[in-house]
């Protein structure tokens, strides 16, 4: 396998990339998506059951439960429950009218509704077939509370099944997600709650045997130490200087404010490194204002520099 | 609505606060600040929180608490006159105290715990915590313990999930589906016309999820039978206190576009259900309007004269850092002063407008959360 993180993502069969929310879980999906059709393999990039898709604003196109082309060798899906449950159902029952006679009943619609775990099974099965009809899936996973809910739906089903094909495919949803080709993909800021987050996040999986693999870590949003000791030691004398005009605060200020980030990005790199034993991968921020498409490519762009993908092939035409 | 116009006048009149919004936007911070602000001027305020930052829940003294209601030490805050108390909301806890308060009889509350599949529904809407955010806050506000409750809510950014969730365990509880459940041949519901496909939804039921299933699920539902009116009187009761004169929901947002557009959808929502809008809180915002980004033409002679011991290219290193941070400062609040007026433009109507610059050190000590609960109450204009 290979030793290039990106690369390694790249040549899985599924990617599931969660986070804390707001840490930009949908652009590196998106992203990640992107580069797997520009390496040439069949990709699909899915979202949950959102009500409101976040990829929307990303390829200018509504995701629906049938996966639809946006780009050459991408497709985008919105698993949403109606669509996932009627496909599951058709996957463990044999006749298309028994289907309809079970989706129909009143009772049984909210019986499945409710029923713990079932829409948590229904639409892991759905990513499952997928994964079996395209090279990549990479899936825009709940924040991690909630993902890690998810995937750890398949233990609660088998406790709380104990034969029928619900087990059976909670079985295989199981050996799934461990699988060596699954991956998971988890995006931090350089936050203190964000990175203590990943980590608890992480362990749990870790402790549930979701992992096969070390998770990759992208801490987003890094600023990189742009200053040498001395030249901080300067800027610390004029942050101490009390009879600063406005503008020279103003200036002053915004000095302080970078050094911050640089500091709080080193903070946030050191501990993970040193909880996980790899280093994060570090992405810098993108142009404040831009639009989620061309966050995405910056994103991508990044990212594609290790495996050779141009600007010029990640660009959206 | 013109007690908005005053923010003082708002939380006077306010007993229960929702804060929502979508994750990493300062919610817990905002909701810990505003419960400040309030035990500062002399009210009795519970925080329920669901998972604070590790400094900020220890300077709350969640750490050693946890999910028992606690008082806070405001030995710090000098000016305080009332009281801050603090719970962590820890689900799967509260999820078995409901059962015990519902339950008809120790016998029955016990039969409900061990149950197979109670404890892996426990499990399943545990996870997800919405639910147990309303449950918990039903028992404090009718406590009548404190003057003022604060929630923070999980963060949610598809809808006002945690409001439908006692809905989504009534509806589970449904009388229908029980005694579809207790009585499968079909005599339930509908009548001998329905008992054929009853019959045979049922097998396949059993088909699909396994009899043993069906028979644990009915175990179950017999035991819950009694506790379904109890959960109904409670879930209505949540419902009529979120939409109490005296609630108020805030929107808690930073200015980032994905974080604009939750913000605006939940003021929608607010609306659209009726539910009391407290006003808008945008938080972590940057702070810069200059327009020339020279820093040696600003800051040249003071960095000459503060640092004649620093070599020359050494001090025009940092003035053209300090030039370059400057831009990107000040390319960022424009960025965000674009998506407030958005932001604005799309809440009018919605209470109160307040926007927090961001906090140069991260908010995890009491006078620094004082700080930011000032920060809000400072006039305030309408939307």
């Amino acid at each position: 396998m290979s030793e290039n993180p990106v690369e390694r993502l790249l040549d899985s069969r599924l990617v599931m990339v969660t986070g804390k929310g707001g840490t930009g879980k949908t652009t590196y999906a998106a992203a990640l998506a992107v580069l797997g059709a520009v390496r040439g393999r069949r990709s699909v990039v899915v979202e949950l059951d959102n009500q409101r898709p976040s990829l929307t604003a990303v390829f200018h196109k509504e995701p629906r439960f049938q996966p639809a082309p946006v780009r050459l060798n991408l497709d985008l899906a919105n698993l949403a429950w109606e669509g996932a449950l009627h496909a599951y159902i058709e996957s463990v029952v044999p006749s298309r009218r028994v289907t309809n006679l079970i989706l129909n009943n009143p009772v049984v619609g909210r019986f499945l509704d409710f029923t713990p775990g079932s829409r948590e099974m229904v639409i892991l099965s759905a990513v499952g077939a997928l994964v079996e009809k395209y090279d990549l899936v990479v899936v825009d996973m709940p924040a991690s509370g909630h993902a890690f809910s998810l995937l750890d739906i398949t233990r609660s089903a088998l406790g709380l099944f104990r034969s029928g094909p619900v087990r059976t495919r909670a079985t295989e949803l199981k050996s799934l997600i461990g699988d060596s080709r699954t991956q998971v993909v988890l995006v931090a800021l350089p936050e203190e709650m964000v990175v203590n987050e990943t980590l608890e996040t992480i362990a749990r999986m870790r402790s549930f045997q979701m992992l096969h693999h070390q998770p990759t870590v992208f801490l987003n949003r890094a600023t990189l130490p742009s200053l040498t000791e001395v030249e901080r030691e300067l800027l610390r004398r004029l942050v101490a200087a009390e009879d600063l005009l406005p503008l020279e605060r103003e200036f002053v200020l915004a000095g302080r404010w970078e050094d911050g980030l640089e500091q709080a990005t080193a903070t946030a790199q050191r501990v993970l490194a040193e909880q996980l034993g790899v280093s994060p991968l570090l992405v810098p921020p993108s142009v404040p204002g831009g639009v989620p498409r061309d966050t995405v490519e910056a994103v991508a762009v990044h990212l594609g520099r290790s495996v050779g993908a141009t600007r010029r092939e990640i660009a959206w035409t | 609505m013109d007690v908005n116009l005053d923010l003082d006048r708002w939380l006077a009149a306010t007993r229960l606060v929702v804060c929502v919004g979508s994750g990493g936007v300062g919610k817990t911070t905002t909701s810990a600040a505003l419960g400040l602000y309030a035990a500062i001027t002399g009210r009795k305020v519970m925080v329920l929180t669901i998972d604070p930052a590790r400094r900020l829940a220890n300077s709350l003294g969640l750490k050693q608490f946890g999910n028992e209601e606690h008082q806070v030490d405001l030995a710090r805050i000098p000016e305080a006159k009332g009281e801050l108390w603090a719970m962590m909301l820890d689900s799967r806890s509260t999820f078995d105290a409901l059962i015990a308060r519902v339950a008809p009889s120790a016998e029955a509350r016990d039969r409900i715990l061990d149950n197979h599949v109670y404890r892996h529904m426990a499990d399943t809407f545990a996870g997800s915590q919405d639910y147990m955010a309303t449950e918990k806050l039903h028992d404090v506000v009718n406590g009548g313990r404190y003057d003022l409750v604060i929630l923070d809510t999980p963060p949610v950014k598809n809808a006002l999930d945690f409001l439908e969730s006692p809905g989504r365990l009534v509806n589970f509880l449904d009388e229908r589906v029980l005694r579809w459940f207790l009585e499968p041949a079909g005599r339930g519901i509908g009548g001998a016309l329905l008992a054929g496909t009853t019959a045979i939804v049922y097998r396949l039921l059993g088909y699909i999820f396994g009899a043993e299933f069906l028979d644990d699920l009915a175990t179950f539902f017999r035991d819950f039978q009694g506790l379904y009116k109890g959960f109904v009187e409670r879930h209505d009761r949540v419902v009529s206190l979120f939409r109490a004169e005296t609630t108020s929901f805030v929107t808690v947002c930073a200015p980032t576009e994905p974080s604009i557009d939750v913000a605006l959808f939940f003021q929608e929502e607010l609306r659209t259900r009726k539910l009391p809008r407290g006003g808008v809180v945008v938080n972590q915002v940057h702070l810069c309007d200059g327009r020339s980004h020279d820093a040696r033409a600003v800051l040249g002679e003071r960095v000459a004269a503060i640092a004649a011991d620093v070599p020359e290219p050494i001090r025009a290193s940092v003035l053209a850092r300090l030039g370059m941070a400057h831009r990107r400062l000040a390319a960022l609040a424009s960025a965000e002063s674009a998506l407030i007026v958005r932001l604005r433009a799309g809440a009018a109507g919605g209470g109160f407008f307040q926007t927090v610059e961001r906090q140069e050190a991260d908010v995890h000590d009491l006078p620094a959360l004082a700080k930011v609960g000032r920060r809000l109450f400072r006039p305030a204009e309408p939307i």
